[in-house]
């Protein structure tokens, strides 16, 4: 007897054992659903220190002891919200700075509302960035602050380190597009051609919805069902379910973009790429990049769909300062910053890399070296998220 | 009968005659209305100070004028010119309906060419499924032949609100069509995914392969859905389509706020244009401030 192309018999059984597993899944799903959830996001206790129009400074309370005596300001974009740096305790990007004795701010931009809608980003970069950075250092008796800005609030980073280099001891910058001539990302093929002066004069400010809409279409297929397959499958899940729904209040959180922030953004730099050339204006100031002369960290995702690395690693070269690292992790726009795997590489790197460039000159020299030794045989090994880092000193 | 009692009867003496009956009759109603007040003592307050009803003044223009105007009409010379005019009206109506026919033969012959353009476009494309390139069709035909209706000059007092109306019904069929042009762009990977993977499935059931995992069949799927999504978004033709369709939408919106801010200005409500110029000076006032705050505290 010739054995059957399809077997039909084993199929079935399967099919019988995943409806019993689903059944008992639902049964468990019920349960959890309908229980307590810790789904709170950004829960790490903190003070408003400072308050602007919609724009409010974050100061975090230490876990442990300062290490460094210059703080760190993280800036993160206009799109979506900061918390997603502080999605859940002993997942969080500022928990982990905090245990690094880190002194650390945060801008919380807010929700623009329509009459936010003519501000610029002069008025971002010169005036809430600046405001703030005064602010803080008015506060520690200091003249410089360590600077880390995340996708769009990198780009914001770049440009105020540019325009105020003498403010800044060291910039960070984590998935920040700074070369938009690029073909990698779906976003920097759509923006080309976006008639953005019809949308932002319709819409004023342009509503988040829209922005969460074109980022779903980024990957339908893996965004708006795969996801939601994974949730079914692990709705019996306690956990698995909370940091879904943290996740969840994270993505659809969107604040609207100021309309002329969006214009200029768009126009300046993903139609005519100007802040890598040099060209680009801002409150009538030309940014140049060669005024970056503080030491640059550039992290980004090899994966990255929204920034992809082409768009972020050209920085490095551009600026003035010869002290600049490219870090390329094995991971996309968001994992840098949620996935386990990064979480234990990224905070631990950049403290470091903040200590490094604080302590005395001989040991820095010292540590630079036995690093770049660690480095390469991590690169070779591929054991660490590290994929590729290139070190200009 | 003689020959003069036989003009007497003529068409011009009738209506001479009934002109003259007519006004007869009307004479005593004017009188009767004004005995009528009298009588009745039901004078309106126009009659108790002294001056006559507005109702009785414009009863006796008109009849004045009703005088005056059967009067010349009983004139023989008139009449026979009116009559010999009367004479000619069947001419005069069989041109004008043959001017109201020719009209409408050309609005018709009009619309069977437009609708005769429709056949032609879906032939330009040339597409064998008619699903495939519909909608983008439709979109053209409406833009190049429906569109031009809601364009029409409008007349009036009301012609500007008209106008917003119709360029607001007009936005609102552009967007919709578009948008159908974009979601059919949109879910054709899906169509394309499943006929994939049903080829994928006939060749694993050709060599005996085909998994016994359920989901295994999912995972394929969505591999292949994905990658279809990939293609799809990188290509022109999507970025073009996605394009057309945030623009329609710009433009129904801003069409529907016009309308919208008509509505609120007969209501008092301040428009968002109205909010716009103020937040904008609210803008530029705030931002003088900050400057000169900073000038103040680093002064050079």
């Amino acid at each position: 007897m010739t054995q059957p192309k399809i077997a039909i018999d084993l199929i079935l059984s399967k099919l019988a054992e995943d409806a019993e597993k689903a059944r008992t899944r639902a049964e468990k799903a019920s349960e959890v659903l309908l229980g307590p959830l810790e789904t709170e996001i950004a829960t790490t206790p903190c003070d408003v220190v400072y308050e602007e129009d919609r724009v409010k400074l974050k100061h975090y309370k230490p876990a442990t002891k300062i290490q460094l005596k210059r703080p760190l300001l993280l800036v993160y974009a206009l799109i979506n919200r900061e918390t997603m740096l502080d999605l859940q305790p002993g997942k969080s990007v500022v928990q982990n700075f905090l245990q690094e004795g880190i002194d650390l701010y945060m801008i919380d931009w807010g929700y623009p509302t329509r009459k936010d809608r003519y501000l610029t980003i002069d008025d971002h970069v010169n005036g809430y960035i600046d405001n703030a950075v005064d602010f803080i250092l008015k506060k520690h008796n200091l003249d410089k602050i360590n600077l880390m800005g995340i996708c769009m609030g990198g780009t914001f980073c770049v440009i105020y380190s540019a325009l105020h280099p003498e403010k800044v001891q060291n910039l960070v910058t984590t998935v920040t597009p700074t070369q938009f001539d690029t073909d990698q990302g779906l976003l920097h093929i759509w923006m080309k051609d976006m008639d953005v002066n019809q949308i932002v004069d319709t819409y004023g400010n342009i509503p988040g919805d829209i922005m969460n809409l074109a980022f779903l279409l980024l990957n339908p297929a893996r965004l708006m069902i795969d996801k939601y397959v994974g949730f079914l499958e692990n709705m019996d899940n306690k956990k698995f379910v909370e940091n879904f729904v943290r996740m969840e209040k994270w993505i659809f959180d969107s604040p609207d973009v100021p309309g002329e922030t969006f214009r200029q953004f768009v126009q300046d730099c993903y139609q005519k790429n100007l802040l890598i050339q040099n060209k680009m204006e801002i409150g009538g100031q030309c940014v140049d990049l060669k005024k970056i002369t503080m030491p640059l960290l550039n992290y980004y995702g090899k994966y990255d769909h929204l920034v992809p690395p082409e768009a972020c690693e050209a920085i490095t070269s551009k600026v003035g300062s010869k002290d600049t690292e490219n870090v390329c992790l094995d991971t996309g726009h968001i994992g840098i910053y949620v996935s386990s795997k990064c979480q234990k590489e990224f905070v631990p790197r950049i403290a470091q890399w903040l200590k490094e460039r604080t302590a005395d000159k001989k040991k820095r020299k010292t540590k630079k070296t036995s690093r770049k030794k660690s480095v390469a045989k991590k690169t070779a090994t591929k054991t660490k998220p590290a994929l590729k880092t290139k070190k200009n000193k | 009968m003689t020959d003069k009692s036989q003009e007497k009867i003529g068409p011009e003496t009738f209506f001479a005659d009934w002109m003259k009956m007519t006004t007869e009759l009307w004479d005593p109603m004017a009188w009767m209305w004004s005995a009528f007040h009298k009588t009745t003592g039901m004078m309106p307050d126009s009659i108790k100070y002294g001056k006559r009803p507005r109702m009785q003044e414009s009863w006796d223009t008109a009849q004045k004028t009703w005088q005056a105007f059967s009067q010349v009409m009983s004139e023989p010379e008139t009449m026979e010119t009116f009559l010999k005019g009367a004479g000619m009206l069947p001419e005069i109506f069989s041109k004008m309906a043959q001017t109201g026919s020719k009209t409408f033969v050309n609005f018709q012959k009009q619309w069977l060419e437009r609708t005769g353009k429709l056949q032609e476009s879906t032939k330009t494309y040339n597409y064998e499924d008619l699903k495939e390139d519909a909608f983008k069709a439709w979109t053209e035909l409406y833009e190049k032949e429906f569109s031009k209706l809601f364009h029409i000059p409008q007349l009036g007092l009301t012609r500007f609100y008209q106008e917003k109306m119709l360029r607001s019904m007009d936005n609102f069929n552009i967007y919709q069509a578009t948008l159908a042009e974009f979601l059919r762009l949109l879910f054709s990977p899906m169509e394309k995914s499943f006929q994939v993977l049903q080829e994928k499935l006939a060749e694993l059931v050709d060599e005996g392969q085909l998994p016994e995992d359920s989901k295994a069949y999912y995972q394929m799927w969505i591999k292949i859905l994905e990658g279809h999504y990939m293609t799809l978004l990188q290509s022109p033709e999507y970025t073009l389509a996605l394009n057309k369709t945030l623009n329609a939408m710009s433009e129904f919106s801003e069409a529907k706020k016009e309308v919208l801010q008509d509505f609120l200005n007969m209501l008092h409500v301040p428009t968002h244009k109205e909010m716009d110029e103020l937040y904008k000076e609210i803008y530029l006032l705030k931002k003088r401030i900050k400057d000169l705050e900073k000038k103040n505290k680093n002064p050079v």
